[in-house]
């Protein structure tokens, strides 16, 4: 057997390790627990998994769809899968996702690995930034994005908790422990305020964004703008009335996702905010809907889609009109 | 079995088990074979009765595979499965996936027999707020493992099943996977990723049905795109290959599924029925135009009870009467709204 190294779960901060360590901690209590790969286990934290429960890390070969056939199959028996890869490769999936799990409403749990942006050179194939097109719009399928390990930890909890197909969309990079508060409850369908400063601008994130609008409201606090953080981990469900409160309150607002700029996050918020008849001034960071995420490193990548906080900043100058 | 009063269906014919959940061991005693054959035959002749019933209600339906699967699920429900209807989901059951969803007219027909639900509920099938929906729902409709339509699927379902089915330990060791696949459907890539993880997972509890008739939705297989030599193709991806040279002879269906139920040989068993597409019916067989579509109208259904009649139910001692009686019964199930905008539509 191929010999992979564990990272230190005490020093490793990438939240694919972390996730490793947390699905094998629950499936020391939930007997039920299997864990599906697709010749990518030391990429996606699963050869932690692996590690601690060798029998129970179900190997499915180079072949996505059948692996997704495979997880419902075992479903039936009580048992709980979670099928892990790219989440570039869902496209492969989406058929078996749609049809015989969501459809059947099988107690399924995906995990999207490497999500977005924040796998630098890993290139158009392999990053994945348009699949909450499709994925958003399956009935019974519940989606979260954490912004953090402690909210990935308990994302997965919810998940094992909850009967029912769930989709987890999680990054490589490393992340903060917390970046939401310590004591925060992750809850299903809520989404929670970060950062409230006052209501000049809102800030709507998701998944790893959380931080970027961290950084961004610093940056606008300093040229005495002040933000409000919303951050929406569950994408389905959404927390509409969050979303409401703060259209009452703030000016405008930037919607921030590691997904592109249609199908994901903004168009929740554009389709919640347009049938409440609510005329809010609204722009969003995301990469480009229309384009590949060509291969270059992270920094370059950043700024050709214009995903910094300092072009948060700018955004949100100019919403104001104060640039 | 009073849901059985349908059409007089119970003076015709009963289930051959009085337990669905116990074998019935035949092969030792020759009445009971005799019987069971019978039997299974008289079944068969009724999927393919009560099939067109509930296509000609809807004005929808694939006859042509729900007319070759018929002796292959008659010996299944009447033989090869144990199952409670009375409660679905008894955790001790063999599991029968149908991955052609599409032939579900005739999956339905069994079901109702078995007495999932009543066989009067088959006159609804596709109709607005029915359970039987055109391909099937699994949280709708008692009996029906998966929901399915979209081919290739579930090929690797019935793997996972099988494989957490082991998982389970020795009280479920007899626990057997059946999943019937199509032939067309075996040009998706999906189905041989399915069949390479049996094969390398050696999991003899999954047995591999194709139903074999050599005919798709809009041609023939080996015109549009050949899944030849597959005999040779499942052996090398480590199956136990057997073959059934007529798939419509109850009795040699049942042999087989005795032998691969008792010869478990650390191999997936994988069987190719030679079927005939729309077997029965003269009009429907090896004819691409009858995959999907409903008789066009009631007296064509009639024909179809009657031709189905004389070639079955007339040798298998079926009153002439259960046939008239059945396609009095038939009845094209209206919409239930008005057309709103002056709406064309045509049955396919």
């Amino acid at each position: 057997m191929a010999q992979f190294e564990i990272p230190d779960r005490n020093i490793t901060k990438e939240m694919r390790y972390q996730m490793g360590y947390a699905l094998s901690d629950l499936a020391y209590e939930h007997p039920e627990i299997v864990a599906l790969d697709a010749d990518l286990r030391s990429s996606t934290g699963l050869h932690i998994f692996e590690h601690f429960h060798p029998d129970r890390l179900i190997k499915c070969g180079i072949a996505e769809q059948n692996m997704i056939s495979m997880a419902a199959g075992i479903s039936q028996e009580d048992y709980i899968p979670f099928p892990c890869t790219f989440d570039a490769f869902s496209r492969r999936f989406m058929d078996q996702l749609y049809i015989t799990v969501c459809y059947g409403n099988l107690n399924v749990k995906v995990l999207g690995a490497y999500v977005g942006l924040f796998t630098g050179k890993a290139g158009a194939t392999h990053q994945s930034d348009k699949e909450l097109s499709l994925l958003l719009r399956m009935p019974n399928l519940r989606i979260i994005e954490p912004g953090c390990n402690d909210e990935m930890r308990q994302a997965l909890r919810v998940a094992v908790d909850n009967s029912g197909p769930f989709y987890l969309r999680m990054v490589r990079c490393e992340v903060a422990e917390n970046e939401i508060y310590n004591g925060y409850k992750f809850q299903l369908g809520k989404g929670v305020t970060v950062v409230e400063e006052g209501a000049d601008m809102g800030l709507v994130c998701t998944g790893y964004m959380l931080k970027t609008a961290k950084v961004a409201a610093d940056k606008l606090k300093k040229k005495g703008i002040k933000a409000r953080i919303d951050h929406h981990s569950s994408l389905k469900p959404f927390d509409r009335a969050l979303l409401y409160d703060l259209a009452s309150k703030v000016q405008a607002m930037v919607i921030l996702e590691n997904h592109c700029r249609s199908g994901g996050l903004f168009s929740i918020v554009a389709e919640a905010l347009t049938l409440k008849g609510v005329g809010i001034p609204v722009e969003v960071i995301g990469t480009d809907p229309d384009d590949y995420i060509h291969t270059g490193h992270i920094n370059d990548l950043l700024h050709h889609y214009k995903m910094t906080s300092d072009d948060v900043v700018e955004k949100a100058l100019k919403l104001l009109k104060l640039n | 079995m009073e849901k059985l009063d349908f059409a007089g269906i119970s003076r015709v014919w009963q289930p051959f088990r009085k337990d669905m959940r116990k074998y019935r061991d035949v092969l030792n005693f020759h009445e009971d074979y005799s019987e069971l054959l019978i039997n299974t035959e008289i079944l068969s002749y009724l999927i393919r009765s009560l099939s067109i019933y509930e296509m000609t209600c809807a004005a929808l339906g694939h006859p042509g595979g729900s007319f070759s699967e018929a002796e292959i699920l008659a010996s299944l429900f009447n033989y090869a499965l144990r199952f409670d209807p009375e409660n679905p989901s008894w955790n001790m059951r063999d599991i029968f996936y149908l991955s052609k969803c599409h032939a579900c007219p005739g999956l339905y027909a069994a079901l109702s027999l078995f007495g999932y639900f009543p066989v009067s509920d088959l006159k609804w099938y596709g109709s607005w707020g029915s359970h039987l929906e055109s391909h099937p729902d699994c949280l709708r409709t008692p009996g029906i493992e998966i929901s399915g339509g979209s081919l290739g699927q579930i090929t690797g379902v019935a793997v996972g099943r099988g494989l957490a089915i082991r998982r389970r330990g020795p009280d479920h060791s007899d626990r057997l996977v059946y999943v019937l696949i199509g032939d067309g459907e075996c040009n998706e890539g999906s189905v041989w990723e399915a069949f390479m993880a049996a094969g390398h997972y050696q999991l003899d509890n999954v047995v591999f049905l194709i139903d074999y008739n050599k005919v798709e939705a809009k041609g023939f297989l080996h015109q549009d795109l050949s899944i030849e030599p597959l005999a040779d193709k499942l052996a090398a991806f480590n199956l136990n290959t057997y073959i059934v040279q007529n798939g419509h002879d109850v009795s040699e269906i049942i042999n087989l599924f005795t032998h691969i139920r008792v010869q478990r040989c650390g191999k997936p068993p994988a069987v190719i029925f030679n079927t005939v597409k729309g077997n029965k019916v003269r009009m429907c067989q090896y004819n691409p135009n009858w995959h999907t579509s409903a008789p066009r109208h009631i007296e064509m259904a009639r024909e179809w009870l009657e031709e189905l009649w004389e070639a079955d139910g007339k040798r298998l001692g079926v009153p002439h009467e259960f046939c008239q009686s059945l396609g009095n019964m038939i009845e094209i199930v209206p919409p239930q709204q008005e057309n709103p905008d002056e709406i064309s539509e045509k049955q396919a």
